[in-house]
């Protein structure tokens, strides 16, 4: 039966739900990640970490993709506070105007400690982990290791090599822009990626980079263009190796940016500040093989000549020109679609 | 008080129908008309409202529909691709159903209707990906081919149009039988049977007297089948290895990469004409059919 009491307590209850969801949701930090290897860690380790550090929720969004989510979001309330993404991704949205040139760096001690790439000019946010673009190749079926971007292109892996869906996957976008430097004057020599594009088929293409760590992995195929996060963590399974071509690896940076108009600045700064700790680069590295930002990292042997973690090793990373890039998207996916259409 | 026609049926009053048509309204306004009209707006606009303060009107994303050969082809494309699934479903599908819906024992029926639905509790993507497995170059295709020595080199499936529209109907042939078992079961048999009494053979009665009368079936199928698989996105660009390129892809292309939702919507917009266009004269053709009711 319904006393006065209960209804009294209710009614309360009721009226106070506003004030502690609006306490709820100032104490949340909306963020985008990875899903896989990269986000069991992230859930099972350091979200809850922080979380406890700094008396917050931390929501993360793993389902992409993000970018058309923060557009649809209105400005001043975005949907996100930090967004991860690869850098080709930050310069649009930048462009935009969605998310912020570069954290305030005051606010994120551990950038202090970074690697110089990880701030570059051609950097919107900055840089927490990256990977090597090169390539990966299937040891029981290749004899001689490439050493070249334009191995890649060799005759005897029509059909057996692997690649990306240029207008939707930043991995085929920089061998695009690769192959521009390769077999031309620089990156963007857009005709000599054109002519190379036409070259390289048949070609198997994916969307997503797990599609072709797939293929490889079941020996379906015999090279592809990927990370050299998914051929390391792979090792011990199958037999495959990465090679760094003689030309640079690409970089493949985890970028953090804080979102423009988000009421949440602190919180997303010691978020960033977080994810540049020696406690999650380490940890990340060792567990995920991403090559960490910070120079004042040493890492296990197992780890060594194999993430890029020495100014020589970094110095042979190439950062690729995604504003130029994203400025002419257009051009170069309406070329490609018809490339590969057959 | 319910008021009754002059047939003797009750009818309800004009405030109780619509208060119990409220509902259905609510949600086709919400989630039909609503969205439909925001893709609409954003195909004339010249920038997305929530980014750019004063968007435009403008009909530059059509006209750079209209003016590139390319974005025509891949319409037609979409378009085959849809017809080809319907065509592959439906000739695949109606034995199955007549079969379903014709089956005197039970155990048959209910064992048909187990292995029409089974494929339908795996999602769309596992199916797509068992396709991905068959056709590969170390799938069970290329593999029983070279250990019966059949083939040296793997035969390249992926990214032909016959493994799409395979991979499309085996996915869409259940919504197929489902639609045309419930329209066959109403047929009297006995109309088939006197015709035969009437020395129609087995093949004609059939052909003159059931596929007519299964006509609503076909058309419901057709239409199902059709407008799924033109607007399929995970099986076209997964077994298509990106050579078959349909609308869709472009779309969710502009959305996600491009970030040109203007550009996504005008491509969607003209999707849907052109569905709309063919469903309509499909729709007139199988009006006018023996048996159409």
């Amino acid at each position: 039966m319904l006393n006065r009491r209960t209804l009294l307590g209710a009614a309360a209850g009721t009226l106070a739900m506003p004030t502690l969801l609006g306490a709820q949701e100032a104490n949340t930090l909306r963020i985008t990640g990875w899903g896989g290897a990269w986000g069991e860690v992230m859930r099972s380790k350091h979200i809850p970490t922080f979380e406890k550090a700094h008396n917050c929720t931390v929501e993360v969004d793993t389902a992409f993709p993000f970018v058309p989510k923060l557009l649809a979001s209105p400005r001043g309330r975005p949907v996100y506070d930090v967004l991860h993404t690869n850098s080709n991704e930050q310069w649009s949205v930048f462009e935009q105007g969605l998310v912020e040139r570069r954290p305030d760096l005051k606010l994120v001690p551990n950038a202090a400690k970074t690697y110089p790439y990880a701030t570059s000019d051609s950097i919107v946010g900055i840089v927490i982990f990256t990977s090597a673009i090169g390539l990966a190749w299937r040891k029981d079926r290749i004899q001689a290791a490439p050493a070249s971007w334009k191995d890649f292109w060799k005759p005897e892996y029509a059909g057996k090599r692997a690649s990306y869906v240029i207008p939707a996957n930043s991995l085929g976008q920089a061998l695009f822009m690769m192959a521009g430097k390769v077999y031309g004057k620089g990156f963007k020599d857009l005709d000599a990626s054109f002519k190379a594009m036409e070259a390289v088929k048949p070609v198997r293409l994916f969307d997503f980079t797990g599609g072709a760590e797939n293929a490889i992995l079941a020996g379906e195929l015999d090279i592809a263009v990927l990370h050299d996060t998914a051929a390391y963590r792979n090792q011990d399974k199958v037999p495959v190796e990465f090679a760094a071509p003689s030309e640079g690896v690409m970089a493949l940076e985890q970028v953090l940016s804080v979102t423009t108009g988000t009421p949440k600045k602190a919180l997303a700064h010691e978020w960033i500040n977080f994810m540049l700790s020696q406690e999650v680069q380490r940890s990340m590295a060792e567990t995920v093989w991403y090559s960490p930002v910070r120079s004042d990292l040493t890492l296990a042997e197992k780890y060594r000549g194999k993430l890029l973690t020495t100014p020589e090793q970094v110095a042979t990373l190439v950062q690729m020109p995604w504003q130029w890039y994203n400025e002419n998207k257009d051009r170069i996916d309406d070329r490609v679609n018809r490339i590969f259409r057959g | 008080m319910a008021a009754v026609t002059a047939h003797g049926a009750p009818t309800l009053p004009r405030s109780s129908a619509w208060l119990l048509l409220t509902p259905a309204l609510a949600m086709f306004i919400l989630f039909f008309a609503v969205p439909f009209l925001t893709m609409a707006t954003m195909s004339v606009l010249s920038g997305n409202p929530m980014v750019v303060p004063n968007p435009r009107f403008t009909t530059r994303h059509f006209e750079r529909i209209l003016d590139d050969v390319y974005y025509l082809e891949t319409l037609w494309i979409t378009v085959r691709l849809g017809l080809s699934t319907t065509i592959v479903s439906l000739l695949i599908g109606y034995p199955l159903a007549l079969w379903l819906a014709r089956a005197r024992s039970r155990t048959t029926r209910t064992l048909l209707m187990m292995a029409v639905l089974a494929p339908m509790m795996m999602g769309l993507v596992v199916r797509t990906y068992a396709w991905l497995a068959m056709y590969s170059n170390r799938g069970v295709i290329n593999g029983s081919l070279a250990w019966l020595g059949l083939t040296d080199e793997p035969i390249q499936f992926l990214g032909s149009e016959a493994a799409v529209v395979v991979a499309l109907a085996h996915i869409y042939v259940p919504f197929m039988i489902l639609t045309l078992s419930g329209v066959i079961a109403r047929i009297d048999t006995r109309l088939e049977e006197a015709a035969r009494g009437l020395g129609a053979s087995s093949a004609a009665a059939f052909l003159q007297v059931t596929l007519p009368l299964s006509m609503p079936g076909i058309l419901a199928g057709s239409l199902l089948v059709f407008a799924l698989a033109i607007s399929a996105y995970v099986t076209p660009i997964v077994i298509g290895n990106y050579n078959i390129q349909t609308l869709p892809m472009l779309v969710y292309q502009q959305i996600s990469s491009s970030f040109n939702l203007g550009f996504a919507a005008a491509l969607g917009i003209v999707l849907l004409i052109v569905a709309l266009l063919l469903v309509g004269a499909y729709n007139r053709v199988m009006a006018r059919a023996p048996g159409a009711a």
